[in-house]
């Protein structure tokens, strides 16, 4: 029962952060590799509103999540706006180079020590003994459902929603998208907006249930591979391959080597890449576009 | 970090050597960003705040001292740069590397071949320290690899009150894999038996399906020594998952912090210096002194850098003036210098050795109140 808890907590942290990189994947092509700093800036946001509103956290946590939606429509409006015509690889690497600035900025901000925001908030995180004897912490059930809901929440968005339907247009054809009268910055803006929340929200809750350090960058990069196994612009491919890569890395601690969780994300993807270059539910052509 | 710490940083970067042609030089290569950032900033900024006091007080031998500071960010490369510049352009007498152990080959070829002393601080202690020591190479570091280890298996031997089972923890860093598989080696021996050995990536979102290993395993006790985030949280998933052993780990800076954050009494800490609690003269000095300066990191984080000041002043007064590198050397390998209770024992170098000649440990645990003494000072001799 703990290994299936293990797994299902491991697969919804790396689901949470790999679908902020679908989402701007799908409807821009631009892969962001700040995703991960921007994950942890949205940690760090929550520790400032938390020790703003220490004794108010709904209004702490609220914040946070607003302000993390702010951080990535500016990202767009202030950057990723001026890259618009450029080639990809220039957005790719303007991303690479915001999240070194990210990074330095937050230490120099925060510092590097070790803070709780959960602490700050006052909130307790104790576990919950579930029907056949596993446990979870209450932070880490708290992330498994609200990874639940982001999803469920993302696939009505994209498919009833009028801005959700706007998305999908301008990912498939943005020229198109463009003379039927889409407003494109504003989709990509809200593309970046809601990626950067999901990413923090990740960010927030891994920080909630122990802890953070400037060293949580890595742990959204660890994330990647779930997008790029299940497919770049598939969301629920981005489940598939989070539950696929939580599986092989909770499994191999357990029954092969602890040492190998690290490298196991990545024999998975590289399998992968060479058999289905495209990832799991992936678009074919988008790959050969690229 | 402060302005004043990035703006002397900048300048750094830019200073002549005549700037410094009136002071002692003193230049640092540290992890000061990057992942390990949180155990050697705190060392750096506490080292900075305890030479400012001296400046303040006239300095050394009537001498200022210059502390130039350049960030590695833990990466090899950019140490080698650091090293270089400081030794070249800013004609450091004394070079100190507070950084991961990866940066220091490249630092200590570049201090070899400018016949510049390196002292290691806040970082571990390499080899070539410990007797019979290399020329030219130092630590004030607390801890010292296989002195730690037996230091705790014997506290965990005296203090089991049932037979040991043991597990282990470690971040997968060969010098913490080092560390705990000598331990591991070492535990049959004192009668234990190990039952698991968990060597984790670092970093890891979640360390439940590690510590889920080390409980289905049957450990009572578990020792870790790694930094500090591995050893807290794979502690923490332990207790979430119902584990009710015993758990002990190095006292790195954060530890007083973070004892008091859990208020668990079955955690225990090991170290080499003393805790805030003890509320010694010194600690308040040190604790006054980072409120004056607007410090970013709490007191109890800052032993390390004040200890590596307290010995960096007294091997700068030992060289007199003018200061050459081989004067700041040939003081340094005849030191001895009191820490005022901020460890067991004085810092004492000789010709033979560069590390220290006892190793004193205390431990620590949580008792309800505050952190307590749960054994106090016992040493290792050095040899």
């Amino acid at each position: 029962m703990q290994l299936a808890v293990n797994i299902i907590v491991l697969s919804a942290i790396y689901a949470l952060i790999a679908c902020g990189y679908v989402l701007i994947y799908r409807v821009s092509r631009v892969l962001n590799l700040a995703h991960g700093e921007l994950m942890m800036l949205g940690a760090y946001l929550l520790l400032a509103t938390a020790s703003s509103f220490g004794g108010h956290p709904v209004i702490a946590i609220g914040a946070a999540i607003g302000l993390s939606l702010l951080v990535g429509v500016m990202v767009y409006l202030f950057l990723m706006r001026k890259m618009t015509g450029e080639m990809v690889l220039a957005a790719v690497l303007t991303t690479v180079a915001l999240g070194i600035l990210l990074r330095g900025l937050m230490v120099l901000i925060w510092s590097a020590q070790q803070q709780y925001p959960g602490q700050a908030l006052g909130a307790a995180n104790p576990a919950l003994v579930l029907p056949g004897g596993g446990r979870i912490s209450t932070f880490a059930a708290l992330l498994v459902v609200t990874t639940v809901l982001v999803y469920a929440g993302l696939f009505v968005f994209l498919r009833f929603g009028r801005w959700g339907v706007r998305m999908r247009a301008a990912g498939q054809n943005p020229l198109l998208a463009a003379q039927r009268g889409i407003n494109l910055h504003a989709v990509y803006a809200l593309a970046w907006g809601l990626s950067t929340l999901t990413g923090s929200l990740a960010g927030m809750l891994i920080a909630l249930d122990s802890g953070l350090t400037n060293t949580m960058v890595v742990i959204g990069l660890k994330a990647f591979p779930a997008a790029l196994v299940g497919g770049l612009d598939s969301l629920a491919g981005a489940l598939i391959g989070a539950l696929i890569i939580g599986a092989a890395e909770v499994l191999s601690i357990q029954y092969i080597d602890p040492l190998l969780s690290d490298v196991v994300p990545f024999l998975v993807l590289i399998v992968m890449l060479v058999l289905r270059p495209w990832g799991l539910l992936g678009t074919r052509e988008e790959l050969d576009r690229v | 970090m402060r302005p004043s710490f990035v703006i002397a940083a900048a300048l750094a970067a830019f200073a002549s050597p005549a700037l410094a042609q009136d002071a002692y030089v003193v230049g640092i290569t540290a992890a000061l960003t990057g992942p390990p950032a949180s155990t050697y900033a705190p060392a750096i900024e506490a080292l900075r705040i305890y030479l400012d006091r001296v400046n303040a007080a006239g300095g050394v031998n009537g001498k200022k001292i210059t502390l130039v500071i350049q960030d590695d960010s833990a990466e090899p490369s950019k140490a080698a740069a650091n090293a270089k510049k400081l030794l070249t352009q800013d004609n450091a007498v004394l070079m100190i590397n507070a950084s991961l152990s990866s940066t220091y080959a490249p630092v200590v070829n570049e201090a070899k071949n400018a016949g510049v002393p390196l002292l290691f601080a806040a970082s571990v202690c390499p080899k070539d320290v410990y007797p019979p020591a290399a020329e030219g190479q130092f630590c004030t570091t607390a801890f010292a690899s296989t002195f730690d280890s037996r230091a705790a298996l014997s506290f965990i031997k005296e203090t089991a009150k049932e037979p040991v089972k043991i597990g282990f923890s470690a971040m997968a860093i060969p010098l913490s894999r080092g560390e705990i598989d000598f331990a591991e080696s070492q535990a049959p021996a004192l009668g234990m038996t190990a039952v698991d050995k968990e060597i984790i990536p670092p970093p890891t979102a979640d360390y439940t399906p590690f510590a889920t290993k080390i409980k289905d395993a049957g450990a009572n006790w578990v020792f870790s020594w790694a930094p500090w985030v591995t050893q807290v949280r794979t502690f923490e998933a332990l207790r979430r998952l119902g584990w009710t052993g015993d758990y002990l780990t190095w006292a790195h800076l954060e530890a007083e912090g973070e004892l008091k954050r859990i208020k668990d009494d079955r955690l225990f800490v090991i170290g080499a210096n003393s805790l805030f609690d003890d509320n010694l003269p010194i600690q308040k000095d040190i604790a006054d002194a980072a409120k004056a300066a607007g410090a970013k990191y709490p007191p109890e984080q800052m032993t390390e850098g004040w200890v590596a000041g307290m010995v960096i002043e007294a091997a700068l007064k030992g060289a007199g003036w003018p200061a050459t590198s081989a004067k700041v050397q040939a003081s340094m390998v005849n030191l001895k210098v009191d820490l005022k209770g901020l460890r067991g024992g004085p810092i004492e170098w000789t010709k033979e050795n560069h590390f220290r000649t006892k190793q004193y440990y205390r431990v620590y645990r949580w008792d309800g109140a505050k952190t307590a003494v749960m054994k106090d000072w016992f040493a290792y001799d050095v040899k």
